[in-house]
This record gives C-alpha cells, sequence and structure tokens, in this order.
C-alpha cells in the first residue's frame, strides 16, 4: 500500500466478502448466490453496527464483478432529503399538461423519498453484462410511510434491479415487504472470530493485547466491530501494551456520557441547565426527539435505580415519546419530561 | 406602623397620556402629501361634524314631515351626511401617538370616546352591534344620565381581512354615513382591500416625532419620576432603537427603571429587541401577569402575533417566569398536551379543537403560576432559539467534510456526526501526530481542522 490510512476502522474495512469476520453461513449463502448468477430481494436484519451493511456491499461487489460502479448503489433511510432534492422531487411531481391522459397536469403523489433517490436508479436498464441492478437501503425502517411505495417499486422493476433493505428491526416493517424478501438474521461475530480479528490488527500495528483485554472488548462493543477497533486504535495511542484497565479507561472517554449527566442533572432538579444540555446533544448529533427518547431509556435501565422509580421514569418517557409522534414541536415534549424528572428528583 | 401594601403601578404609557391636544407633541401629518396641521384639521373637523350633524337632522326631519302627507311613491329620501366630512384616517406607524390624539382630542371637546377594536369584533354582525347602538341612537343610559357627546374610535382597521370580515369594509362606510357621531379611525398600514374606505374618507399621514421631541418628552418622564441614574447617551440610544415608537420608548424606560439600575445599562438597551418584535416580548411578559383564564384569552385574541410562533416563544420563556419544578411541570404538561392537539388539527385538519389548543398554551401555562411572586422588574424575554429538529442538515464546513471521507470511506451523514466524528475528535486530541496524520490524509483545510480540535 502507498498510503498509510491512519484511521484503524478504515483501514481495516473489509475488502472482499471473505475478510469479513466470523458468519460463515451466511457468507456460504451469499457465495452459493453469486455462483448461481441470481438471488431475491434479501431482507437483512440485525443489531445496529455490527456489519450488515458491509455485509451487503461485499456481496454487491462480488456479484456484479467489474460491473459494480454502475449497476450499485447505496440509500440511506435515515438521511433526510436535503433542499435541493426536495426541491427537485416538487418539480418532479408535476406531469406536464402536454400529456395526453386524465393524468395530465395532475400532481403525482410518489413520496420525494422514492422520486428523488431510488426510482431513477431502479428504472434505468441494467448497464453491461450484469444481471441485474443491486440496490441497498441501509435503515430502511426510517423510510416510515414511503414503504408502501417502495413495495410498488420491488413489483415493478424487481427483474430489472434486485433490493438488499438493511434494518435493526424487522417490527416496523410492513408484512408485504417481508414476504417479498429472503430474511437473513446477522448474528453477532462469535467471540473466537472477534479475538482473531483483534490479534491480527495487533500485530499488523505491533502492539500486544492481553486476552482479558479482548475479553474487555468484545463486551464494551456489543459486536460492534468499528466501536472495537476505534477504542483499540486509541489505547494503541498511548501506549504498545494494551491491558484491560487502559481499555477501560479509553472506553470511558467514549461513551456517550452526555446522555448519562443529563440524566444526572435532571436529577438534581435542575431545570434550565438540564434543558440547555439537551438542546446541545440534539444540536450537536442531530437526534431526533424519538432517538433521545430511546437513548434515555437505555440510559436509565443502566443507572442504579429502584424498581419503582424505573418503572416511573420508564412510564414519564413513554409519555413523552407518544405526545411527540402527532405533536409539531419536539422540543416542547423534551422539555416537559425534563420538568417531570426534575420533579420526581423530589421524591426520591 | 403598618405598611400599606405594595402600590400598584399603573403602566407609565397611560399615566403620561397626554390630556389635551395644546400640550401634546404633534406629530407632522400630511394629506396626499401636502403637510398639514393636524391639531387645526382636527378641531375643524369635528366642529364641522356637529354644525352638518344639526343641519341634516333638520332636513331629514322636514323631509319626515313630508313624507307623512304624501303616498309611498312619492316619498323622498333621508339624505346622509359626506362621508368624508363625518369621518377621518389616521395612518402611521405603531406607537407614534394615533390613539393619544384621539383621546385628548375627546377631552378638549369633553366627549366620551367609544372605542372598538377592528381585530376583536372581525365579523359584520359584531361591529354593526357594538357601534350602530352608539352612532345611529342614542341609547336609554343617555337620557338618564347627563348626555355627553361622543367620538367613535375604530382602531386598527387595517386589522380587517381575508373570509370571516367580509362585509366588515362596507359595514364601516354605512356606518359613516349614518352616524350620529364623529369617527376616527386608525392604521398602521395602507390595505388593498380597504380602498373604498380610502376613496371616501381622508386620510391624514402621520408620521413619526422628531428625535428631540421624544428626547425631551423621555426626559420630563424621567424628571417626574425622579430617576438620574440614566445618561444621555444612554437615553438616545434607547430612543435610536426604537425608531420613532414613542409608546416603545416609554414602555422601555419603564422597564429598565424596575430593574435594578446599577451597572450596565447600554447592555441592557442593546439587548432590548424592539422593531417588529415589540409587540410579541410585551405580550409575552404580560401572558406571565395575568391571573385569569379569560386575562389570557383575551392577550391572545388581541394580538396579531401568529399562534404558529407563539407558543414557542411560550415554551422558550417558561423557565425566566416560572421557578418552581411543581408550577413547571403543571405549565409544561399543559404545554406539551397544547403542542400534540395542535399537531393533530395541522395534520388532520381539526380546526375545531384549536379553542383547547388557545386555553392550554395561553392559560393553562400562565396560569400554572402559583408560588413564584409575579415577575418584578425587568425580565428578558429571549427568541425562541431552539431548533425543533424535523429537517436534519448539516454545516457546510461539516459537509465538505463528509464528502472528503466518502472519497475513500462510505458513509452516511448521520453516521459520520454520530459515530465518526467525536471518535476523530477524541483521537486528535489525544495526539498531535494522530491529528497530522489524519488531516494530510484527507487534505484538510484549517477550517476543517479546527473541527477536529
Amino acid at each position: 500500500m502507498s498510503e498509510e490510512i491512519p484511521i484503524w476502522r478504515i483501514k481495516y474495512y473489509p475488502k472482499s466478502l471473505d475478510q469479513i469476520c466470523g458468519r460463515y453461513e451466511i457468507k456460504e449463502a451469499l457465495k452459493n448466490f453469486i455462483t448461481g448468477r441470481n438471488f431475491p430481494h434479501l431482507l437483512f436484519i440485525g443489531a445496529e453496527g455490527i456489519g450488515k451493511t458491509t455485509l451487503a456491499s461485499m456481496f454487491s461487489k462480488e456479484f456484479l464483478g467489474r460491473e459494480f460502479d454502475t449497476n450499485f448503489k447505496l440509500v440511506y433511510g435515515n438521511v433526510p432529503l436535503s433542499e435541493e432534492e426536495r426541491k427537485l422531487a416538487r418539480s418532479e411531481a408535476y406531469v406536464s399538461t402536454s400529456k395526453i391522459g386524465s393524468i395530465a397536469g395532475r400532481r403525482i403523489t410518489t413520496p420525494a423519498f422514492i422520486q428523488v433517490k431510488v426510482k431513477p436508479f431502479v428504472q434505468l436498464k441494467v448497464l453491461g453484462n450484469a444481471p441485474f441492478k443491486i440496490l441497498v437501503v441501509k435503515n430502511f425502517e426510517a423510510i416510515g410511510n414511503n414503504q408502501q411505495g417502495f413495495r410498488r417499486l420491488m413489483e415493478k422493476y424487481g427483474s430489472n434491479c434486485r433490493m438488499i433493505l438493511i434494518t435493526p428491526k424487522i417490527s416496523s416493517i410492513i408484512d408485504p415487504i417481508i414476504s417479498r424478501c429472503q430474511i437473513f438474521l446477522i448474528p453477532r461475530v462469535k467471540f473466537e472470530n472477534f479475538s482473531k480479528l483483534i490479534n491480527s490488527i495487533a500485530d499488523n500495528e505491533s502492539i500486544e493485547v492481553s486476552s482479558d483485554g479482548i475479553d474487555v472488548l468484545f463486551k464494551i462493543s456489543e459486536g460492534r466491530i468499528f466501536q472495537a477497533i476505534d477504542i483499540l486504535q486509541l489505547s494503541g495511542v498511548t501506549g504498545d501494551k494494551i491491558d484491560k484497565n487502559i481499555l477501560y479507561e479509553n472506553a470511558q472517554r467514549f461513551q456517550n456520557d452526555l446522555i448519562r449527566s443529563l440524566l444526572l442533572i435532571s436529577l438534581k432538579g435542575d431545570f434550565p441547565k438540564s434543558r440547555e444540555l439537551a438542546r446541545k446533544i440534539i444540536s450537536s448529533y442531530r437526534y431526533t426527539s424519538n432517538e433521545l427518547f430511546n437513548l434515555l431509556l437505555k440510559e436509565i435501565n443502566k443507572l442504579p435505580l429502584s424498581r419503582h422509580v424505573r418503572s416511573e421514569m420508564i412510564n414519564l418517557i413513554a409519555d413523552a415519546d407518544f405526545r411527540a409522534i402527532s405533536g409539531r414541536d419536539s422540543d416542547i415534549q423534551v422539555s416537559a419530561l425534563l420538568s417531570k424528572i426534575c420533579l420526581f428528583s423530589q421524591y426520591l | 406602623m403598618i405598611k400599606i401594601s405594595k402600590k400598584i403601578e399603573m403602566p407609565w404609557v397611560e399615566k403620561y397620556r397626554p390630556r389635551s391636544l395644546k400640550d401634546m407633541a404633534l406629530p407632522t401629518a400630511k394629506v396626499n402629501g401636502q403637510r398639514v396641521n393636524l391639531a387645526e384639521e382636527l378641531t375643524s373637523f369635528i366642529k364641522n361634524f356637529f354644525i352638518e350633524r344639526k343641519r341634516i337632522n333638520r332636513e331629514n326631519a322636514k323631509i319626515k314631515e313630508q313624507n307623512k302627507t304624501v303616498i309611498e311613491k312619492e316619498q323622498k329620501d333621508y339624505i346622509h351626511i359626506e362621508t368624508d366630512k363625518a369621518a377621518v384616517l389616521l395612518e402611521g406607524p405603531p406607537g407614534i401617538g394615533k390613539t393619544s390624539i384621539v383621546f385628548a382630542l375627546a377631552n378638549d371637546f369633553n366627549m366620551d370616546v367609544v372605542e372598538t377594536n377592528a381585530s376583536d369584533t372581525r365579523t359584520r354582525k359584531a361591529l354593526e352591534d357594538r357601534l350602530k347602538e352608539t352612532s345611529k341612537s342614542r341609547g336609554i343610559m343617555d337620557f338618564i344620565t347627563e348626555s355627553k357627546e361622543k367620538l367613535i374610535l375604530i382602531d386598527e382597521v387595517d386589522g380587517i381581512y381575508g373570509v370571516q370580515d367580509r362585509g366588515a369594509v362596507p359595514t364601516i362606510i354605512e356606518l359613516v354615513q349614518n352616524t350620529q357621531f364623529p369617527i376616527i379611525m386608525c392604521s398602521n398600514e395602507y390595505k388593498s382591500n380597504l380602498q373604498p374606505l380610502y376613496n371616501n374618507i381622508r386620510r391624514f399621514e402621520v408620521h413619526p416625532l422628531p428625535k428631540e421631541e421624544v428626547l425631551i418628552i423621555a426626559k420630563n418622564i424621567l424628571k417626574k419620576e425622579n430617576i438620574t441614574q440614566l445618561k444621555k447617551e444612554d437615553l438616545e440610544l434607547l430612543i435610536d432603537k426604537n425608531n420613532g415608537d414613542l409608546r416603545g420608548v416609554i414602555n422601555d424606560l419603564q422597564g429598565i427603571s424596575q430593574g435594578k439600575m446599577d451597572g450596565n445599562i447600554r447592555e441592557l438597551i442593546l439587548s432590548l429587541r424592539r422593531d417588529s418584535l415589540e409587540e410579541i416580548f410585551t405580550l409575552i411578559r404580560d401572558l406571565f401577569q395575568v391571573s385569569s383564564l379569560r386575562g389570557a384569552r383575551n392577550l391572545t385574541d388581541k394580538s396579531d402575533v401568529d399562534y404558529n410562533f407563539l407558543y414557542k416563544w411560550v415554551n422558550e420563556n417558561l423557565p425566566t417566569f416560572i421557578k418552581t419544578n411543581e408550577e413547571l411541570v403543571n405549565a409544561f404538561e399543559n404545554l406539551s398536551l397544547a403542542d400534540e392537539i395542535f399537531g393533530r388539527i395541522r395534520t388532520n385538519q381539526y380546526w375545531g379543537l384549536l379553542p383547547y389548543f388557545f386555553d392550554l398554551f395561553a392559560g393553562g401555562v400562565a396560569l400554572s403560576r402559583k408560588e413564584t411572586p409575579e415577575a418584578k422588574g425587568f425580565r428578558r424575554v429571549v427568541f425562541p432559539r431552539y431548533s425543533s429538529g424535523s429537517y436534519f442538515s448539516l454545516t457546510s464546513v461539516q459537509k465538505e467534510f463528509v464528502e472528503k471521507i466518502n472519497k475513500k470511506y462510505e458513509i452516511s451523514q448521520i453516521d459520520f456526526i454520530r459515530t465518526l466524528l467525536p471518535f476523530l475528535k477524541i483521537l486528535c486530541t489525544t495526539s498531535r501526530k494522530q491529528l497530522k496524520n489524519v488531516s494530510d490524509w484527507l487534505e484538510l483545510d484549517a477550517k476543517q481542522k479546527k473541527m477536529l480540535k
């Protein structure tokens, strides 16, 4: 390699299906698709950050071979449309009056997401030798109401383009889509494979990781390989020998303890401060209110609280989340929740 | 000695409202581009009106007598007063003294002012009910009490608009034709749907007072209130900020003088943003002073501030006015319910729910203040500074950063901002060498490097 990549996460990003850590059964199944030159629509389900997208893109790369660049597209379901894309969708939403038929001059109600991001790619014919195009949609559950529109595309252009849908939760996907896909449940990496990977990286970077260190790393990262590698790199900066204490220390810096401090501040009963912090978190990480509530929920399960307090808090969060769904201004719901926690703290 | 309870302080705007046109600094006015003396014009307008009314009433009485003697076909119509003799329109920016002129004028002629706000009686029927009573006939009360002449003031005529108010402008014109009392209308700006009015009555364009006049008035008030700490240049700054709005100046003076007068008055003045936001600031302050649901409703009904926007202001400023956690919870409970209702109104078009929304976000919030004492002194009302998070967007620097990374490594904007960027920040603060490596590899410029620090 001519150039040294400074970010390990990118440096050790797999370059082929074989390099992906563990998950042999799934890789086997995918390889069968490649030799058969055909596969149905796929649905990958698995926890966040364990490598579903990597699997999908590596598989597509090997399936399409040289035609990969022209026939592959990765779409993010959770990234909203930008200003320009919104404009484009609006301008394309009208059928010209010069066209004959009942729809002339009418508005077409294709959702903007599908109109702009998916349809142009799916409609175009396959280029080159490949049997069909491949579209990967990441965070598919986030496209929400557009799923029905997407189902239509799967039927209409299915022979031209196969889709690989990736999602962490199957419950928010509508049944018609599930029944049109072959489902793959992607498991976490097993420990033996994980330790193999970590050891190979350590060898390559000439650092030493103790065996209980790998244990700790496996636990902290919760199957998220990129995070494990991030922590490893961070620990590698300070010294060549890495044991579990150093790993813990670095993981501490890593963990998103803003959420925890948000909870602690509001449990102290200081409303103005906690609201300020919540706004800061939302604006710097671009969370939606729903995501923030989920994080709070996770954090509450980690905090040492009594059963009664915990259930009460979960109740409050659920109520706020429920209201935020139909409300217009999520900041009000977040503030309302924080004020309730502030008051609740008096009875602790 | 028993301490007498706190004196209730009147708003200075009311306290120092001029009683007579003579001791009032009159703004300059123009009619069709010609400069006129407002005091003379208005006085002669009132005088002429009563002479004209006498004549017309006499004529009409004659016609009535005649009509009794002839058959229906030959009956004559009653004559009407000419519209430009019955009413005038004062047009000018808010706070320059239009209403004060009317009150002073009425005081000079010993008349009562019947005030109607066009923006709170919007329908034709309501306008008629309120005005025709007084303008057409004299009420029973007038015979019992000593009859006093009346002056009708229709404030905020330009507040009439839209489908709901259809018919309001013709009603006003009809009213002007049949009136028994002089009518003065006030408006802030030219409105095309008021064109029939403009055609029929005289329109005075009232201009803001010159700065020197405002300075004299402000100094007088300060003298009467025994306030000496305010420096001259601070006062001038305050007047400049208000841009000719005398009411704004007086309100600000009162606000400042109620707070602590030491230290950074200049900073405080600079932080006062009045312009078009003046109304919303006073509205928010007033809203947290009211003690009844009706009071809160009146405030929100009267104001022209978009409620879409108003409840965000309430959200932002709640903690400034409400202090204890219990009250905060009550207030936020009401506000969040209001928000939910508003969301349903907008998605399902259930406009029938709108009254609940109003009551909850204004009344419900204002009434949650029970223990916290009423705001004394000057409280800063701030602009809603949060984004409600409905649109995801990165700053341009962040976007360029992502694009640079995407050339080498496929990552979405959201994943970048949540997982990769925090990691890079930690990594680059740990060692300078890593920062150099990363920035060299991605060919970052100075701005993007700064993001990593």
